[in-house]
């Protein structure tokens, strides 16, 4: 190839180079380039490993093909949502003007292929997805080539389904790149291994809403195509030739030590073999079978030492609130806290003062964490994984190893959904892999087993929340104070790194990253802003039973879909249905009433006409705690997050002599500015909705002083589909907002507030503690 | 040595005969529809039809299917509903069975993890009552096999929607 002519154009602070062949062929790649690198640096930030930032590569966030299709990729990995699949071609169809059926190829999570990094969690950031600027800034330089092209002024060009035209002339995206090679240039910040990856920077021109095209239509995702006819390409389907099938045989307790691991048995298991290293027990064997069976009696021949270090279930929150160390982390308070509602509260005539439980929940992916992992002889790392932040796995692996991230690569595949367990890089099983892989010499799989899954996986963090608030004689909420207590919710050192005493980044401490710090930040945005004394609170502490355990371990926590704000929005909301029936109001229209924006309005209202609430307020007249007949009550809760308002109405109902919930109806309503896909929109609430009774009435992880007793699906129930209400969702599609909020987060956490002023409803007897299992339902009323 | 007969194809295997049926698809015969959610028959990811019956193939063993049964994965249900509706064999290649077009239309997996189960289970249910009710739909995945159909994205509504659907896709043929 000949280059005929190289020249450099400025787009909106992008910068367009050009060179044309001789040679048919030619691609449009935009890459990214570090902006302000220097200053990174200055402020302390890590600057971004090289592997995929170069924009000359190949390996960048979108290619033009001459035939007018188009390639995308994102370093976010879909777990689920969707969003990958639809609404970002979408967003990118109508940023290029270009019809959704012509981005043919979206690539995803792979750390050598994709250019940003992040995780599989708002994906729709801030409403300014990579993705979106990216499209905009190739968007303004397809135009700026058209209009050199075609001698015609740019602002005399229109595009419609990638034709650029104007002035008599037209031109299409492929045939303006044929023929020649052409990379855009876009600044970018941010580390490629930090929890948030690369943010492209720059203010290009967007697409004004009113042109939207793709946006707001039903498209439907592939994935699920591939995944219906067994034409996906699972994690849990790689297999690498001369692979080793294992199992890891992990100590008896939270803080055992290895006293003298087992042998394998040659006589039954000739090909199997054990690996040590620390407290890291492995068993492998050339056939996934016999490598099960040996580890079974490996594991039964392997002594640990004892431990009891944790409080258990029952002295869950006693633990927490008489020996766990508050005083660890700074108290982080709220952005909207004023006034004083402490004075107001001292002399207050009608008050609330109550106490919030929410228990451990497991993340519980249907199938348990597995990776293969490939340590080639000269140090290169590969792992075939199913992860939602292959960049941060990546450089965990790396410091596991001694080693630089460049040497170590992410394959990205489809697996079980885990609803955040490894948005901060690793969900277990990965860096087992990789040590076992080491040690023999050969590529390995480890897969964990549903035991190994429930019990030495990270968990979503315990928390409770004290209440106080004021009613004055208008019945108005004059005072709200809240104190929300909960350990550090996010420990990224993976597992087996921790085990075999590897090196990992520190255990969460006062001083560590923010997402691992022990710092507990006010994570449920205020929406009642007429209050006038607002006071909240978070508090902090270490992890229950980590710095006990002899092995750093103890009860490890992850973040877990709307990660903290679970923990705050079930206590505020179910304290703001107690003030309305404290107040002797409807439970909707005293939320309306402390409500100023009308987003929060909106959606309250919505939600009372689509589940035809009747406005009167709780307990209902004839609410009863006791007798075999059911009763029947209904509940509201409202929340705000990723800019997406949401309002949740569930109707159930409860036998007070067996303290047996049932969620007949939930009803949500959804305003997330502009709707990108109703039917997947509507699809991922439904789902949200289901693990929202799960939350409320099944998820709670059973511990005692040693470990996690839950072990399995008897042990951990979740819904079946006899247990879920009947759905009713309602989109509210708001383009004045000029934007588009998550839609996949939320909606989980809606139900439990909702059902449990449901329940008061139904009884007059307040439930404060999660989940509502029958036998704690029952004791309640009872008392 | 084991031979099985699997969507339509007799199959050698030399996996030792107490090997879990699920192993010998997914390692030995490259069949990963069935998947592995917990080894225990608790959940339903590993389903597999032997005879028209759904069967948890986690704590089958190999040993225990006989030569002559006929064992459906995923990767079999287009097969099996041309066979059974006579569909001409150049058609049947485009055709995918009713349940995996109503899944597919309804959008119903999200992870998806589960759903080969679910689409097997669903299988089950239709060829025994074609037109089942939102109970029978609800009793099929809950109570009638060894344990409840799990899913953790919360699809059962979708499960349902397209159960529905690929009964009315059924009853066209």
């Amino acid at each position: 190839m000949t280059i005929m002519r190289a020249r450099q154009v400025n787009v909106f602070g992008a910068t367009l180079s050009r060179r044309e062949f001789i040679k048919a062929g030619g691609v449009l790649v935009v890459g990214g380039s570090l902006a302000g690198t220097k200053a990174l640096r200055a402020a302390g930030k890590p600057a971004a490993m090289g592997n995929s930032l170069d924009a000359s590569l190949p390996n960048s966030w979108i290619e033009i093909n001459p035939d007018n299709t188009i390639l995308i990729r994102t370093g976010k990995n879909d777990f689920g949502q969707g969003t990958v699949y639809t609404a970002y071609p979408q967003i990118v169809a109508d940023e290029l003007s270009v019809p959704f059926e012509a981005i043919t190829t979206v690539v995803q999570g792979h750390t050598d292929r994709t250019p940003d990094g992040s995780g599989a969690f708002d994906f729709l950031g801030e409403g300014m997805p990579n993705i979106r600027k990216v499209a905009a800034y190739t968007y303004q330089a397809l135009v700026d080539l058209a209009s050199e092209r075609l001698g015609v002024a740019k602002d005399k060009l229109t595009v419609k389904d990638g034709v650029v035209s104007g002035g008599g002339k037209s031109i299409s995206y492929g045939d303006l790149i044929k023929d020649q090679q052409l990379k855009l240039t876009i600044p970018v910040s941010g580390s490629l291994s930090g929890i948030e990856g690369l943010k492209v920077e720059g203010n290009p021109p967007m697409r004004p809403v009113s042109e939207y095209s793709a946006i707001g239509k039903s498209f439907k995702n592939p994935a699920t195509t591939s995944k219906v006819t067994a034409k996906e390409k699972w994690a849990t389907d790689v297999r690498l030739p001369g692979m080793l099938h294992a199992r890891v045989v992990h100590p008896k307790t939270l803080g055992s030590t290895l006293v003298s691991a087992g042998q394998v048995d040659k006589t039954k298991f000739p090909n199997a073999q054990v690996v040590v290293k620390g407290n890291l027990v492995g068993v492998a064997a050339p056939t996934e079978w016999e490598a099960i069976q040996a580890a079974d009696q490996v594991a039964g021949a392997t002594k640990w030492t004892e431990w009891k270090g944790l409080p258990g279930n029952a002295k869950l929150y006693q633990h927490l609130r008489e020996e766990s160390d508050w005083k660890a982390a700074a108290v982080a308070k709220g952005s909207t806290n004023k006034g004083s509602a402490e004075t107001v509260l001292a002399s207050a005539k009608k008050k609330l003062s109550a106490t919030y439980q929410l228990s451990y929940m497991k993340h519980a992916p249907i199938g348990p964490t597995m990776a293969v992992a490939d340590v080639k002889p000269d140090g290169t790392v590969h792992i075939h994984t199913h992860n939602q932040n292959p960049q941060l796995l990546r450089s965990e692996i790396a410091t596991m190893l001694r080693t630089t991230a460049d040497r170590v690569i992410v394959h990205a595949y489809a697996g079980p959904g885990h609803y955040g367990r490894s948005n901060g890089g690793n969900a277990g099983a990965e860096d087992e892999a990789v040590i076992l892989s080491q040690a023999l010499g050969k590529p390995v799989r480890v897969q964990w087993t549903r035991a190994d899954d429930m019990q030495w996986s990270t968990q979503s963090a315990a928390a409770y929340s004290d209440v106080q608030l004021a009613i004055d004689a208008s019945g108005k909420m004059a005072a709200y104070q809240i104190d929300h207590y909960m350990p550090a919710m996010q420990d990224d050192r993976p597992i087996g790194a921790v085990l075999a005493g590897l090196p990992t980044m520190p255990a969460p401490d006062v001083q560590a990253d923010s997402v691992t710090s022990t710092v507990n930040g006010l994570s449920d945005p205020w929406v009642y802003a007429p209050v006038a004394n607002v006071t909240e609170r978070g508090h902090g502490t270490f992890q229950v039973g980590q710095k006990a355990s002899p092995i750093a371990v103890g009860l490890r926590d992850h973040s877990m879909r709307t990660p903290g704000q679970f923990q705050q929005n079930y206590p505020r909301e179910l304290a703001i249905s107690e003030a309305a029936a404290l107040a002797g109001a409807d439970a909707i229209q005293f939320r309306i009433d402390h409500a100023s924006e009308e987003r929060a309005i909106g959606v309250l209202k919505a939600v009372r006409e689509a589940s035809g609430w009747e406005t009167r307020p709780s307990p209902r007249p004839d609410a009863t705690s006791s007798g075999t007949a059911p009763v029947r009550g209904r509940g509201v809760s409202l929340m705000y997050r990723s800019r997406t308002y949401w309002a949740c109405v569930c109707e159930i109902s409860v036998t007070p002599s067996s303290g047996a919930i049932v969620v007949e109806k939930s009803t949500i309503a959804v305003d997330p500015g502009i709707v990108i896909n109703p039917p997947q929109l509507k699809r991922q609430v439904e789902g949200g909705a289901v693990m929202g009774v799960s939350h409320a009435l099944f998820d709670e992880v059973s511990f005692n002083e040693s470990g996690v007793t839950t072990e399995d699906w008897i042990t951990y129930p979740i819904p079946t589909m006899a247990d879920i209400p009947e759905i009713k969702v309602v989109l509210l599609n708001n383009p004045k907002v000029g934007t588009y909020g998550g839609g996949s987060e939320a909606a989980n956490a809606l139900a439990a507030p909702a059902i449990a002023a449901a329940l008061h409803d139904a009884t007059g007897k307040m439930i404060r503690q999660l989940p509502m299992k029958a036998d704690r339902v029952q004791a309640a009323l009872k008392a | 040595m084991a031979t099985i007969q699997v969507n339509g194809v007799r199959r050698e295997v030399h996996a030792p005969g107490d090997t879990p049926l699920l192993y010998v698809l997914r390692n030995d015969l490259e069949l990963t529809g069935p998947q592995f959610g917990c080894g225990l028959a608790q959940c339903g990811a590993c389903s597999v039809l032997i005879d028209g019956k759904e069967v948890r193939s986690c704590i089958t063993a190999l040993a225990d299917v006989a030569p002559n049964q006929e064992i459906t994965t995923l990767e079999g249900l287009p097969a099996r509903w041309a066979k059974q509706k006579g569909i001409p064999a150049e058609e049947a290649k485009t055709t995918l069975h009713p349940v995996q077009q109503a899944w597919i239309e309804e959008q119903t997996p999200q992870c998806g993890f589960c759903q080969n189960g679910m689409m097997i289970k669903a299988t089950e249910l239709l060829e025994a009552n074609p037109h089942p009710s939102l109970l029978q739909i609800k009793e099929a995945f809950t109570t009638s096999g060894l344990s409840p159909n799990l899913c953790r994205c919360g699809t059962y509504g979708a499960i349902i929607d397209a159960v529905n659907h690929a009964a009315a896709l059924m009853a066209r043929r």
